[in-house]
């Protein structure tokens, strides 16, 4: 299993121009979801859509802001769930920005989600049951990784 | 209707996670199961509908007795967020492409 989602994107636009779309509420909102974002280390937010209940996600994500390098790079904690007290999803969200000279290259890393694997596969793995494990179960478990 | 849980949440029991540890020796019946537990069957049965509702196990009736069996197709669901998570942000990034679009578009 793949642990982080990487994507790159080219703009053909200035740095500073992707900059304010991804710390302007207003913007953000434009582009991505509803927010009450701030620019500001240790900020604390939410961004708000549709719940899909068949990934337990009630649709808010919770956020703190923990880096930012003006006009460079933004980072803030991602973290999602059922319901604010059970947030199974825990991830972190870095944008980095690198002009060039025809725009802009946007590098999106989204991290975190081997703790997902960890814990399924400590479950199974924790206390001697190993080799009772099914083959089909052991390949679910391999396609984790 | 099938309803869905979140199967982290299912999975945050012990007596569940037992009940999945015995579930990946062999398929079981409840009564099967209870036996292995101190709790009453229909306590056991609550707790089977649990992790059916999750999508972790199968109930399949053979006979009179009902069998249940791990589900890998629900431990999948796990892997569900990260390409979740692709197509979200390849879409996303397209939004925002198009809005600085619609910007320079303006000012011209």
């Amino acid at each position: 299993m793949q642990r982080d989602l990487v994507i790159k994107w080219h703009f053909p636009h200035p740095a500073e121009k992707v900059w304010e779309c991804l710390t302007t509420p207003a913007l953000i909102s434009q582009w991505l979801m509803k927010n009450d974002f701030k620019p500001v280390v240790g900020h604390k937010f939410n961004f708000h859509t549709k719940p899909i209940p068949k990934m337990g996600f009630d649709g808010i994500v919770y956020c703190e802001v923990t880096e930012v390098v003006p006009g460079k790079k933004l980072v803030y904690t991602w973290k999602g769930g059922s319901a604010p007290d059970n947030l199974s999803l825990d991830t972190i969200l870095t944008w980095t920005l690198t002009p060039q000279e025809d725009g802009t290259e946007l590098l999106l890393e989204h991290k975190g989600f081997k703790g997902f694997k960890n814990y399924i596969t400590s479950i199974f793995m924790g206390s001697g049951w190993r080799k009772h494990i099914p083959r089909r179960m052991a390949q679910v478990l391999n396609e984790m990784k | 209707m099938r309803t869905t849980l979140d199967p982290f949440q299912a999975i945050a029991d012990p007596s569940r996670r037992e009940i999945l540890m015995l579930l990946t020796k062999d398929k079981q019946t409840i009564n099967g199961l209870a036996g292995n537990f101190d709790m009453s069957r229909p306590a056991v049965s609550k707790h089977v509908k649990v992790l059916y509702d999750a999508g972790l196990i199968i109930i399949n009736n053979q006979g009179r007795e009902r069998y249940c069996e791990l589900s890998p197709d629900g431990f999948n669901s796990v892997k569900e967020w990260l390409s979740y998570f692709d197509k979200f942000w390849r879409n996303k990034l397209q939004n925002l492409e198009n809005l600085l679009n619609q910007h320079k578009n303006e000012k011209n």
